[in-house]
């Protein structure tokens, strides 16, 4: 009994919290060097490599994606260019055979009218001319129709030649129409 | 809001409910001693046991590199008690008297002997104790976990998930987001262009520290980090790393100042000798003085109970559960934000650490300059896409870098 009365005075010494284990410290380094290690090839090496590509990927196609923007809107505004020269190009074409008609019309309205005014003249000149010979005609016969009457009233023949003269003296002498 | 009361509320009932469960037998006969002491230190050391509460405590195996008298040899046993039976192992009570066969015995009988120092029979005692403490065995279940969690994780982005696709699920986010903090938050600006050299030890040191506070807040868990002799080897890889990163410049630095007066050199050198040392013995005091502290304050607010049980009866230490619940499970969940910020911290800190030594001094003294201002304006150029005036106003202005 008194032995354990003594003993239960040997009380186990409170353990420290800053305790100097030189065991824990080689442990804690071997596995934690092992983890490293493992880690290091098989975990961190390729996700820290995976998210780097991947970084560098969603930035390219990001870039890519803008310069294709960037193209689509050029080619866009072309486009837009292209088509409203072309319209600007057809209305001056329609302009110009609309001008060219015009003037076409212009000037077969103007050939026609100086054909017909041609034609007139010719006309006219004819006619004058036509006039002038049968007033020609109408003297020479009202010459000779004055003599045969002279001559029958006269009863005489007269020198041809001078009753001619005569007559055509007098013809002279009548107005002109 | 009412939500995330009630949340808290429920937890808190969910905590006491297991308190009454689990702590009735320690109510019943209050711990070791009648003060109802919580032995709070004892439950924060390191041991050579496993305390598994309804089981009781389990020892663990003892592997010892031991001078004896009759040479060196490395002996192996399953547990402390072995050891002691083999006669070639005693224990003392701490001061360097070794105990009485007897004395001994009764120990082994009271389940104590693992408590005392052990020391070797005859010779010049143990050299080396690599026994598996359970403060190791904290340390090989956080590097198991990390490994597992690295090795599947690798997996999935070596298949092209996170590759090639976006990433899937929370877990594979989840951890992307502390992968990418890490080397965006804390790798990038501390150490600059060759901080991917560094990525694979900051990874590793931010999770396995990470991993070993989350795993001392589970129940019947052991916090790694809450043993000086693992921070303090964490630290020194970082030292180590540091000073083989160092360039011509840092040395110089350190023992050839430039630009400081010739008389004032003998005081500065040793300064910046010593200063060598207790950045990473700061590092290692951190954490474990987070980490310790959390433990020593739960087990003290939670042993308040059985201090009151003790004291003044059973009806006090139940009525004391109402306050020290729910201050242990506000101090929980501070622990559990301080697991993430020491994490943190000494990640960030050993990145800077190592930034410091890589760091040329190109142009002296201006090292602490923030970038030319000018600098900051080309970012922001590059950041601009000309040719589209509508998308570039309703871009979010970028934030600048820390």
């Amino acid at each position: 009994m008194t032995i354990l009365l003594l003993l239960q005075q040997v009380d186990p010494p409170t353990p420290s919290l800053l305790q100097v284990d030189a065991g824990l410290v080689f442990w804690t380094a071997v596995v934690f060097l092992i983890a490293l290690g493992i880690l290091w090839k098989y975990a961190w090496g390729p996700i820290t490599e995976a998210l780097d590509e991947r970084e560098t990927r969603i930035q390219e196609s990001m870039q890519a994606a803008e310069k294709a923007l960037e193209e689509a809107r050029k080619i866009q505004a072309d486009n837009e260019r292209a088509r409203r020269e072309a319209e600007q190009e057809g209305q001056r074409i329609l302009r110009e055979a609309r001008e060219e008609a015009e003037r076409l019309r212009d000037e077969e309205v103007q050939e026609t009218r100086e054909r017909i005014a041609t034609m007139r003249d010719q006309a006219q000149d004819e006619i004058a001319r036509e006039k002038q010979s049968a007033l020609d005609d109408l003297r020479a016969e009202v010459a000779d129709l004055a003599i045969e009457a002279a001559e029958r009233i006269l009863g005489e023949a007269l020198d041809q030649s001078r009753h001619r003269k005569l007559v055509e003296n007098m013809i002279e002498e009548l107005p002109q129409n | 809001m009412p939500v995330r009361q009630h949340c808290a509320l429920s937890t808190g009932l969910f905590l006491l409910a297991l308190v009454l469960l689990l702590g009735s037998p320690g109510l019943a006969h209050a711990e070791s001693d009648v003060e109802g002491d919580p032995n709070a230190i004892g439950h924060s050391a390191n041991g050579y046991y496993l305390d598994v509460m309804p089981i009781g405590k389990i020892e663990l195996p003892r592997l010892l590199l031991t001078r004896h008298a009759d040479g060196l040899s490395f002996d192996v046993y399953g547990t402390t008690k072995e050891a002691l039976q083999s006669g070639r192992y005693v224990i003392t009570d701490g001061e360097g008297n070794v105990l009485s066969e007897a004395e001994m015995q009764y120990a082994i009988d009271q389940k104590k002997h693992y408590n005392f120092p052990l020391a070797a029979a005859s010779g010049p005692g143990i050299i080396i104790d690599f026994s598996i403490t359970r403060h190791l065995l904290a340390v090989f279940l956080s590097a198991l976990l990390l490994v597992i969690i690295g090795l599947r994780l690798g997996a999935r982005y070596r298949r092209g998930i996170g590759r090639e696709e976006a990433p899937r699920g929370v877990w594979q986010n989840m951890m992307e987001v502390l992968i990418l903090f890490v080397r965006d938050e804390v790798a990038k600006p501390a150490i600059g262009g060759k901080y991917s050299r560094y990525m694979p030890y900051l990874l590793s040191v931010f999770f396995f520290i990470l991993i070993g506070n989350l795993l001392g807040l589970i129940p019947w868990g052991v916090t790694a980090t809450s043993n000086i002799m693992v921070t303090g080897t964490l630290a020194a890889f970082t030292f180590v790393i540091t000073q083989f990163s160092g360039t011509k410049d840092y040395w110089r630095h350190i023992f050839n100042p430039p630009g400081v007066p010739l008389a004032v050199k003998p005081f500065l050198v040793p300064a910046e000798f010593i200063g060598l040392f207790t950045k990473p013995l700061a590092l290692a005091f951190r954490l474990f003085g987070n980490m310790v502290s959390g433990h020593l304050v739960i087990v003290s607010i939670l042993g308040l109970i059985f201090i009151f049980a003790a004291q003044f009866g059973a009806g006090v230490g139940w009525a004391s559960t109402l306050l020290s619940v729910p201050v242990t499970l506000f101090v929980w969940m501070l622990k559990f934000a301080i697991s993430f910020i020491q994490a943190y911290v000494f990640t960030i800190l050993s990145a800077l650490f190592i930034g410091m030594a890589l760091e040329d001094h190109e142009h002296e003294h201006h090292e602490e300059e923030p970038p030319e201002p000018h600098e900051a304006l080309l970012e922001q150029a590059e950041e601009y896409v000309p040719g589209d005036g509508v998308s570039t106003t309703e871009r979010p202005t970028p934030q600048p870098t820390v």
